[in-house]
């Protein structure tokens, strides 16, 4: 044989060098030939990849890998760039064996793959990868990153003014943007690209987006992002991968980057997403300023799974950051309006809304001043969200299907519910779309909140007499709108009754027989059946009062046959004139103050016992309110429970001429409270309760709430829930009044 | 020290002298009023009548409408007159 295959496949040779030295196409089919006559073909091909194999695994893997070994951060673009070079010039070197062996395999019609490929330019970028990889070093990572980096940051234009971070060169001299492209064009050659750097660049722009959104708009909630970012991702990260995966050349790379622009626009609405969901406490306490942060978080919602962590995120802070002692309940109310105008913008199909208030209702039922809070912002002057709301003026709907009408009508618009929606909730509370109404339902009743408006008022009223019906009217007119008129009559009532009082003094003061000594006398005169109860406390008042009260209810009998007055003695209001030695004291206080100060005008010095007796006021009480003048510096506790008013001012507190006005700052409630009224309410059933027992022997719940029903229950307010009526039999029953057996509540036997 | 009493507003509530405290006819307490009325005292008086019991006049007045024969007091059976006092 006169042809040495190993010149037609020199790798063949023990010793060969690079690069190979081309035989002619003479040379190659005569060689070809003579190996398929010797039925050879087979074998060579295996021993030839075999060869590229050893070769492959042995020099250029270990060469390649070398340049990831050292390098701080400046020399990796360039080591990078150095190893896809020296790559790729193998890769090139090489292409000229596997021309041979793919000449050889067509002469011999082989059609056996090697590898899955039956080109053998495939096969080598197959062995390429296959052996690269299976060398990896461990911090191989780093390098590429850096490489990536550095390109992502040059596509920036971060380095267009400076010198090259890389080469140190001038913009005009540097030439590493066209490195870096190069490089990933000798990628996509060997087809590594992906395999290589795909993962490393997946989580590089990863980050890279992660900080652009945060850079950008982490802490405004003014302005929409969301379009602004996917123009972002599509002008410099999109275009950018376009150019790395040097598309145009291969569709391969166009699905590449098709795929990658997928999984980007979805990280990027699950980042922005993410991070809205982690602020959505603060956007709901800056509505409505965060209008748009929250249009874009409504726009992301159904593009991305995240509703559920929305949930649990926003209810837990909640938690840790409003629901808790302390915070204030104005505040609380605050953010829960807040809260269901965000929700409104986020969903409007209302559920999340009902995920996000249920844990507020259940701690605003919570709070004893809710109410309280509610109704006195209601009708607060000023700007206040609730008493916004209040003007706009619906009537109040509680547990009624109110809403039906208006959704049958708009059937067209329907839309499923999410599916994450608990859907055993009842879906009322959440149709209504008045912030009011809702605040109410956390009560299920409007009674109660009539009631607290009532005593606000009565408080109101009886504090000032003077205060300004005519605006009292105009709420009193809005709440009639939400509440109807019939669970307001005895506020209107109430009001009348100051409205009247006024012309009843103006009447008596014209009565010829009626005398005023020393002071002026007026009185508010209520309509007792119509006002909520008073706290009873006793006060025994001075003789002077006394007998001018006596008069003036004289003077009421001849204005209004048959009808007389009774005082409340503790309630009203004293305007008083105190002259000093130094100083003139004016001050508005009440009867109580009023009255201790009159006996100590009388007596010097006063036993706090002795004085107790005489006003009937407890000893502990009497001090509290004796407290008030030692304040002003004009009784002093002289020796222990014995006071005694100061007649000189001690010339070390300034001399003031001027008139000081001092107020009374008692601001509790005169009224009997919520909770006190509702006892004695109790109170009453209980009566009724024993009597049914007493003839009954023994009755089951049901029957004792029915039978309570019929009988007892009358009046605006005195109604009791079933649960409520089970709580106060078990406290009976645990106080020994009751006993509960077999489902039967009985009395105990020989207590009565 | 001189202390002068400028002005002093009391708390008063009012009431009818009568002998009951509700009406015999609707139920509802005198301070109260009528169950057609709103408002009570002026606006829903009582009435005495000669036999000394009282009502609502607008109780017994209408108590009275209804009664074609005898005008009586629905509580002592009395013929009904009106005590002007
Ligand atoms: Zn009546
Ligand atoms: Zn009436
Ligand atoms: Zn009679």
């Amino acid at each position: 044989m006169n042809f040495d295959f190993k010149d037609v496949f020199p790798i063949l040779h023990t010793s060969f060098s690079l690069p190979f030295k081309e035989v002619n196409d003479y040379k190659l089919i005569e060689t070809v030939n003579s190996i398929n006559q010797l039925k050879l073909a087979h074998t060579i091909q295996a021993l030839v990849f075999h060869k590229v194999e050893n070769y492959m695994r042995e020099t250029v893997a270990p060469e390649f890998w070398f340049h990831f070994n050292l390098s701080n951060d400046v020399e990796g673009f360039s080591q990078f760039y150095k190893a896809i070079d020296l790559l790729h010039n193998y890769f090139t070197q090489f292409l000229y064996l596997m021309r041979n062996v793919n000449v050889l395999r067509e002469r011999s019609r082989c059609t056996e793959a090697v590898y899955g490929e039956k080109n053998a330019v495939q096969v080598l970028k197959v062995i390429i990868r296959a052996t690269l990889l299976s060398q990896l070093p461990s911090e191989h990572n780093k390098i590429i990153e850096h490489f990536y980096e550095t390109g992502l940051k040059m596509n920036d234009g971060h380095f267009q003014e400076k010198v090259c971070e890389v080469c140190l060169k001038d913009s005009i001299n540097c030439r590493c943007l066209n490195c870096f492209y190069e490089t990933n064009r000798k990628m996509v050659d060997l087809e590594l690209l992906e395999p290589l750097v795909g993962q490393v660049l997946t989580s590089l722009i990863y980050t890279h987006i992660e900080n652009h959104i945060s850079k950008t708009c982490k802490d405004n909630f003014d302005n929409s992002f969301i379009n602004i970012l996917e123009m972002w991702l599509d002008n410099f990260i999109i275009n950018w991968l376009h150019k790395v995966y040097y598309c145009g050349q291969s569709s391969e790379s166009q699905d590449y980057v098709t795929i990658f622009k997928r999984k980007l626009t979805n990280f990027l609405y699950e980042t922005y997403t993410k991070m809205r969901i982690n602020q959505l406490f603060n956007i709901i306490i800056e509505y409505p300023e965060s209008l748009p942060a929250l249009e874009d978080l409504g726009k992301c919602l159904p593009k991305t799974d995240l509703r559920p962590l929305l949930t649990k995120k926003l209810q837990k802070a909640m938690e840790t950051r409003l629901l808790h002692p302390g915070v204030s309940t104005p505040d609380i109310l605050t953010a829960y309006v807040a809260s269901i105008r965000s929700m409104r913008v986020l969903d409007p199909s209302g559920l999340l809304l009902e995920m996000v208030t249920q844990p507020m209702h259940q701690y605003l039922r919570s709070r004893e001043d809710t109410v309280r809070c509610v109704v006195g912002s209601l009708t607060e002057e000023g700007l206040n969200d609730l008493a916004e709301e209040l003007v706009k003026g619906d009537a109040v709907h509680v547990d009624e299907n109110g809403g039906s009408d208006e959704e049958s009508e708009n059937w067209e618009n329907w839309m499923p519910d999410p599916v994450d929606i608990d859907r055993n909730k009842s879906s009322n509370v959440r149709r209504t779309s008045d912030i009011i109404s809702m605040l109410v339902s956390v009560y299920g009743s409007k009674e109660l909140f009539i009631n607290e408006y009532r005593t606000l008022l009565a408080d109101r009223l009886l504090s000032q007499f003077s205060c300004d019906t005519e605006k009292e009217i105009r709420y009193l007119e809005l709440l009639k709108l939400r509440f109807g008129d019939s669970q307001l009559h005895y506020c209107e009532v109430m009001l009348k009754d100051i409205a009247d009082s006024k012309r009843i003094n103006h009447h008596i003061k014209q009565d010829t027989d009626y005398t005023e000594k020393n002071f002026s006398m007026s009185a508010m005169v209520l309509s007792a059946q119509f006002w909520p109860p008073f706290k009873d406390e006793k006060l025994e008042l001075h003789n002077k009062i006394v007998s001018q009260m006596e008069a003036f209810t004289g003077a009421f009998e001849t204005l209004k046959g048959n009808r007389t007055l009774s005082w409340k003695n503790h309630l009203g209001i004293v305007d008083l004139e105190i002259e000093l030695p130094d100083r003139t004291l004016n001050l508005s206080v009440t009867p109580v103050h009023a009255t201790i100060l009159m006996y100590f005008q009388d007596k010097n010095e006063w036993e706090l016992d002795s004085l107790s007796r005489v006003v009937h006021i407890p000893p502990t009480v009497l001090r509290k309110k004796i407290g008030f003048w030692q304040s002003h510096g004009l009784i002093e506790e002289v020796n222990l429970n014995v006071f005694c008013l100061m007649e000189e001012r001690e010339s070390n507190r300034a001399n003031l001429n001027v008139d000081v006005v001092v107020e009374d700052y008692e601001s509790e409630s005169i009224m009997a409270s919520t909770q006190d009224q509702r006892e004695e309410e109790l109170q009453t059933f209980w009566s009724y309760i024993i009597g049914m027992l007493m003839n009954l022997d023994s009755l089951p719940l049901e029957r004792i709430h029915q039978m309570l029903k019929m009988f007892a229950f009358q009046g605006p307010t005195i109604e009791c829930s079933i649960q409520e009526l089970t709580q106060f039999l078990d406290r009976k029953v645990r106080e020994h009044q009751l006993v509960f057996s077999g489902g039967l509540y009985k009395l105990p036997k020989g207590d009565m | 020290m001189k202390v002068t009493i400028k002005n002093w507003v009391g708390v008063a509530t009012w009431r009818w002298v009568a002998n009951d405290d509700n009406c015999g006819i609707c139920r509802m307490p005198f301070d109260g009023c009528c169950p057609d009325c709103k408002l009570p005292g002026d606006d829903c008086p009582l009435v005495w009548g000669q036999c000394s019991h009282c009502f609502h006049m607008h109780c017994i007045v209408k108590w009275l409408q209804s009664q074609q024969v005898n005008q009586q007091c629905p509580m002592c059976r009395q013929e009904w007159k009106f005590n002007n006092k």
